[in-house]
């Protein structure tokens, strides 16, 4: 047994005056240049070159989506691109520098505008890999040596990145993702993202995955000087930095996240000034002072010059792998383009402005540095030049013809069918902190709450990936005490607290799922789900398809439901719908303990993102749940009740209601009543609702949603789709009245369904 | 650009058509003049001529589909030229749409209640949904018990409905079925099979097959005995004369005509060549003296009183598929050669189905002879707008008494109708008898076919 985790805050009032001391953040440190990076053996002539080769691949392909738009890029003149046309020209110092400074199994996560950082990244990893892993990506390659190799791999990298912004099957993510989306799982590269801000989250959580399971890798993440006053990024500078990562109650895993927040500042943020218009500070490195007492080593760096971004990245990257990241850096660099090709800059800036930077172009000024060291000549530049432009050419005119993906897979890779069936050796049955909590059981029986206890404490037994946070879930059990005794078991590493940031917490747990964990996180209020919802909808449900089916998202995000407890409007709602509307994800809600412990448990062990809807009306329901292992398939309703003449179809606390209601049927009317709890809204086992409409010839909906948009319409529309022949009255629906949840007992009970609605809509069809 | 094709206005008082059929298929060429399609008026059949020379790109409306006049009914262009989207929307103002004509299926807008959005959008408070009793009795059946009777092949229209609102619902078909004695009914695959498909009621059929089993003869029975859907020229006949019925007060003078000298003339006259017909003896005769009688030659709306200053003489012409009137116009303008000339053409476009609403309107007297059909005498229902109808029988041989002696002369009868409102008794009287007094006078015909 280890160090119990637990500790009690034990402070004292302290208002002695004195003066906060923010430090101070170095701006562009870096006094070298190529002779002396070469003479201190920082780098080889080769390596030098190679620099120069990657910021030009960048350009030479983001001037081809330019001169596309007019016709005018020769080797494929009449091809017609359709995609956004979000280039970085000008910014490749940035991109090739970071990524030079990184290692093959290094992290990044980009942006909108991250052509140049998908190209570096792929084309730095593939020097540094080794021949057999070269063969792999190059397969069809037989003869030649290493250097033939390389040379294979970069053409055939560059010919799958035009293939993915051009739409083709043989693009990175088959496609599906495109210029806005494009990653490169094999690379490190966890994706690209259109969603300004979107990736800081998942960024963090790989660096979360990469600290836990101590890989030693770093992640990069670029985002620009506009993401950082965007709410989510925000919230992960401030969870990268949490104090528990590093101080005495890391214990075991000491060390800070090993994430490098590189802002690509721009100066722009689509069109908007960030400097003197829209931010309130001169640079964005301020930022990092609000967060972290040490600023986290922020520095302010010349993005114009190729090797001072490098030499910042690897110190960066140094400080991250020794735990003492997260570091930020405030790369100060320029778009020469406007946000998009439709973009005339001048409405925003002036000419001179462009002038003066392009002045200082990283190419230009990187070239005469290789001439002025000696690596190289006019001629070889020119030869580096040819050799990149028709790398690039042949690799879009192989692109241009390509072929694009069939039009019937358009849904290929919205989910997997993968689950963990077994645990690798490594992560299965990992040693424990302290002894499991115990939990009782009484004839058998368990409420609600502790049998998703018990199913999170035997997940967590078995599979040292699975990992739990949220608010307050760590010593004081969670609001509602589902999880008292995780955190003193399994440690804090496994089991913490985590700041009130439920965009991050999501984010985070997207992130690390795409890395290699299991993470389950917690959502204290269904409510608050609507402040994640871009973490939930547009990254977790979205990751497997826009990657085409290079990373899988195995991620449980558990809310709890209120309702009934005059919380009023914001602690009240039942929100499934909204999220069944998302394709992608997994939303189910078990109405039983026994559910809970086995639909929870195949939850985790899905490769689907799984939003795990619980009921605080519920947590208290005491039912049999077997001690040992079983699991609940998601995707099967149960039939809870057979009968005849009508089918009462509901989920969640619902469920129960329709019991009764059957039960009073069957006293009052002598009608039988069949009861269908769905268990899973998405996937649905429509079968066996249709197959009992088929029987019964009636139907209800219930759930405790309100009534406009709730999910029940889309189970009565299908069933009046898919056995309208059967039906022998209209399909009923009952839900929430269509308003606010509000405090007052007396209007929540109006407002909320019950026994009573559900035999008025069953005697209204009788 | 494509040109549409649109369904002419026929007549001014024509608001629909329906195409009988294209003669030109989708991508055929067409040249100036080529008849695009026909189309059934009220009345006849109307062929459509192109006004230009192209493709036919498109045929946007089928035959056999009423649609409003001055709708596009297709599209004439270059091959390959896009066509936009047409879709067949009344271009006349609906309400001035004549009701009568309209099957009686659509309920009043009301009664769609129902079916609108019943679930408030915007609206906290409950929206009120039309009860079933405030609603129209409409036959309501769920699709559980629809199925059911379809698969039984029964009419469900009868059963008593004992769901929300009357709605027939399942047991109730069973119960039904059960009081039919359905388990019983023995009916032949083929016949079940053919009632299935002709939507017929098994139970209302009556088996002859051997201990009554339904036959596929007893199917076929009752198909060719089902009602069958009136033709528009039916529907028109019907409407107008039952209009007629109701609003004139019909009243009937018969009067027997000696035709036997002028039989004789117009066989004599038949040998120099001479084409006339009885009919054309009895127009002349009526246009002669409905000049002398214009109270006849007029028409009423009930408060007023019009004498046409004209006369424009309808001549009843039969048809296979009906009765039609065609008018020559300004008959008193016409010598007898011209009213033979001018009926002769109007009976063949007549038969020919290709009279325009024009020729069929506007008239203000009307004769029908059924002398060719071996009848004694008969009474004709006035047009709606005329005062007055001359039925003309056959010309039979009859024995009569000239001065004190029975002798044998060709007799014919004719019965005028007249509306009460405008002609009285001893109007129609003289009149009638005018009428004869000139089919009976030799000198007055010799004069007009010299």
């Amino acid at each position: 047994m280890k160090k119990s985790p637990t500790y009690l805050s034990d402070s004292r009032p302290k208002f002695e005056p004195y003066e906060i001391d923010c430090g101070t953040i170095p701006a562009y440190r870096y006094k070298g240049n190529l002779a002396t990076e070469l003479k201190a053996k920082h780098l080889t002539g080769t390596e030098a070159v190679a620099i120069l080769e990657d910021m030009l691949i960048i350009r030479e392909l983001e001037e081809m989506i330019v001169k596309l738009r007019s016709g005018a890029y020769e080797p494929i003149r009449d091809y017609n691109y359709r995609g956004p046309t979000h280039v970085s020209v000008g910014q490749e110092g940035t991109a090739a520098g970071a990524c030079a400074a990184l290692q093959l199994a290094d992290n990044i996560t980009s942006t909108h505008r991250g052509h140049g950082e998908s190209l570096a990244k792929g084309t730095v990893a593939i020097r540094q890999m080794e021949e057999a892993q070269l063969r792999q990506r190059v397969p069809q390659f037989k003869t030649g040596g290493r250097e033939e190799l390389v040379e294979a791999a970069l053409e055939e990298h560059v010919y799958r990145t035009i293939c993915e912004l051009f739409g083709k099957d043989d693009g990175y993510c088959r496609g599906r993702g495109g210029s806005m989306h494009i990653a490169d799982f094999t690379v490190g590269h966890l994706g690209a993202n259109a969603i300004v801000g979107g990736g800081v989250p998942i960024a963090t959580g790989a660096a979360l995955s990469n600290r836990y399971l101590q890989r030693g890798n770093v992640v990069c993440c670029f985002a620009g000087d506009g993401a950082y006053a965007n709410g989510v990024v925000l919230e992960s500078l401030n969870f990268a930095a949490q104090a528990q990562f590093t101080n005495h109650l890391a214990d075991g895993l000491k060390g800070g996240l090993p994430i490098i927040f590189l802002v690509c500042n721009n100066h722009y943020g689509m069109t908007h000034r960030s400097d003197d218009e829209v931010m309130g500070v001169d640079r964005m490195a301020r930022r990092a002072a609000g967060f972290a007492n040490n600023n986290m080593h922020a520095e302010v760096v010349n993005g114009m010059n190729v090797l001072a971004v490098r030499e910042a990245v690897l110190r960066a990257a140094k400080l991250c792998r020794e735990g003492k990241g997260p570091v930020l850096l405030d790369v100060d660099c320029y778009r020469y383009w406007g946000h998009s090709l439709s973009d005339p800059r001048n409405e925003y800036r002036t000419k001179d402005e462009e002038a003066a930077w392009k002045a200082i172009d990283p190419i230009e000024s990187y070239k005469a540095e290789l001439i002025n060291a000696g690596v190289t000549d006019t001629a070889g530049i020119a030869a580096v030049e040819k050799r990149v432009a028709e790398r690039n050419a042949r690799a879009a005119k192989r692109a241009a013809t390509a072929a694009d993906p069939a039009a019937e897979d358009v849904l290929t890779f919205m989910y997997t069918d993968t689950r963990c069936e077994t645990v690798p050796a490594e992560f299965a049955n990992p040693s424990l902190i302290g002894s499991l909590p115990e939990i009782k059981r009484v004839n058998g029986e368990l409420t609600y709450k502790d049998a998703l206890k018990e199913a999170l404490v035997q997940e967590m037994a078995r599979d040292k990936r699975v990992i739990f946070y949220g608010e307050d879930v760590a010593d004081y059990g969670g609001a509602f005490k589902v999880t008292k005794g995780l955190m003193e078991a399994f440690g804090r590493s496994r089991v913490f607290n985590t700041p009130i940031s439920e965009a991050c917490i999501c984010g985070t747990a997207c992130g690390a799922a795409m890395n290699g964990l299991r993470p389950v996180a917690e959502l204290m209020y269904f409510d608050f789900a609507l402040m994640s919802s871009d973490q939930i909808s547009n990254q977790a449900a979205k990751w497997h398809y826009m990657s085409g089916a290079q990373t899988e998202v195995p991620l449980v995000i558990r809310a709890s439901a209120g309702a009934g407890k005059g919380y009023g409007g914001q602690h009240s709602q039942t929100l499934e719908s909204m999220f069944c509307h998302i394709p992608g994800l997994y939303v189910v809600y078990p109405a039983t303990p026994y559910d809970a412990k086995g639909m929870l448990k195949s939850a985790i062990r899905d490769n689907n993102p799984v939003l795990f809807v619980e009921s605080q009306a519920l947590y208290g329901m005491k039912g049999v749940v077997p001690e040992g292992e079983y699991l609940v398939p998601l995707g099967v309703a149960d039939v809870k009740r057979e009968g005849s003449d009508i089918t009462l179809v509901a989920w969640g606390p619902v469920v129960h209601d329709c019991l009764k209601a059957a039960d009073k049927l069957k006293a009052e009317r002598g009608v039988s009543a069949e009861v269908i709890d769905l268990r899973s809204l998405v996937p649905l086992d429509l079968d066996t609702v249709l197959r009992s409409v088929q029987k019964t010839g009636r139907c209800v909906v219930a759930s405790q949603a309100v009534h406009i948009g709730s999910y029940t319409g889309e189970i009565a529309s299908t069933i009046q789709e898919k056995v309208f022949d059967y039906l022998d009255a209209p399909v009923k629906r009952v839900g929430a009245r269509n308003g606010i949840a509000p405090q007052s007992h007396i209007l929540e009970a109006a407002f909320l369904p019950n026994v009573n609605d559900i035999l008025t809509a069953a005697n209204a069809i009788l | 650009m494509a040109t549409p094709i649109i369904m002419p206005k026929f007549g001014q008082m024509t608001e629909e058509s329906a195409i009988v059929e294209w003669c030109k298929k989708e991508g055929e060429p067409v040249a100036k003049g080529d008849i695009l399609f026909t189309v059934e008026t009220d009345k006849s059949v109307m062929e459509v001529e192109s006004f230009e020379e192209g493709t036919l790109l498109k045929i946007v409306v089928a035959p056999g589909k009423n649609v409003p006049v001055q709708s596009t009914v297709g599209f004439l262009g270059k091959p390959g030229e896009p066509v936009p989207e047409a879709t067949v929307t009344p271009t006349v103002n609906p309400a001035a749409k004549t009701a009568p004509l309209a099957p009686p299926v659509a309920p009043p807008a009301a009664a769609r209640g129902p079916a609108v959005a019943a679930v408030p959008i915007l609206a906290p408070a409950p929206v009120a949904v039309p009860t079933a009793a405030s609603a129209p009795s409409r036959f309501r059946i769920s699709p559980r018990a629809a199925a059911l009777a379809r698969n039984c092949v029964i009419d469900p229209a009868r059963i008593p409905g004992s769901g929300p609102g009357g709605r027939v619902v399942e047991k109730d078909v069973k119960a039904y079925l059960e009081s039919r004695g359905y388990a019983h009914l023995r009916v032949t695959p083929t016949a079940k099979q053919l009632a299935s498909k002709e939507k017929l009621d098994l139970l209302a059929i009556t088996g002859t097959g051997e201990s009554g089993r339904v036959t596929l003869a007893d199917v076929e029975r009752v198909i060719a005995e089902r009602p069958k859907p009136m033709s528009r020229m039916r529907q028109v006949i019907a409407q107008r004369l039952t209009q007629s019925v109701v609003t004139a007060p019909h009243f009937f003078v018969t009067v027997e005509v000696d035709m036997t000298d002028l039989v004789a003339l117009r066989a004599e006259l038949k040998q120099k060549g001479a084409p006339y017909t009885v009919t054309d003896f009895i127009s002349q005769a009526v246009v002669l003296t409905l000049k002398e009688f214009p109270d006849v030659n007029s028409s009423t709306d009930g408060k007023s009183i019009r004498w046409n200053s004209r006369v424009h003489l309808g001549l009843a012409v039969s048809l296979e598929q009906g009765l039609v009137v065609p008018v020559i116009r300004d008959a008193d303008e016409l010598s007898l050669a011209e009213l033979n000339l001018r009926s002769r053409e109007l009976a063949e476009k007549a038969r020919a189905m290709k009279l325009t609403p024009d020729e069929m309107a506007g008239g203000t007297f009307t004769i029908s002879n059924m002398g060719m059909l071996d009848v004694e005498n008969f009474t004709a229902i006035i047009n709606t707008g005329e005062a007055a109808i001359l039925a003309v029988s056959s010309t039979m041989q009859k024995p009569v008494v000239r001065d004190n002696r029975v002798v044998v002369r060709s007799i014919m009868k004719m019965t005028l109708s007249s509306d009460h409102r405008l002609i009285d008794g001893a109007m129609a009287a003289r009149f009638v008898n005018g009428i004869r007094q000139k089919l009976e006078n030799m000198e007055l015909w010799k004069l007009l076919t010299a």
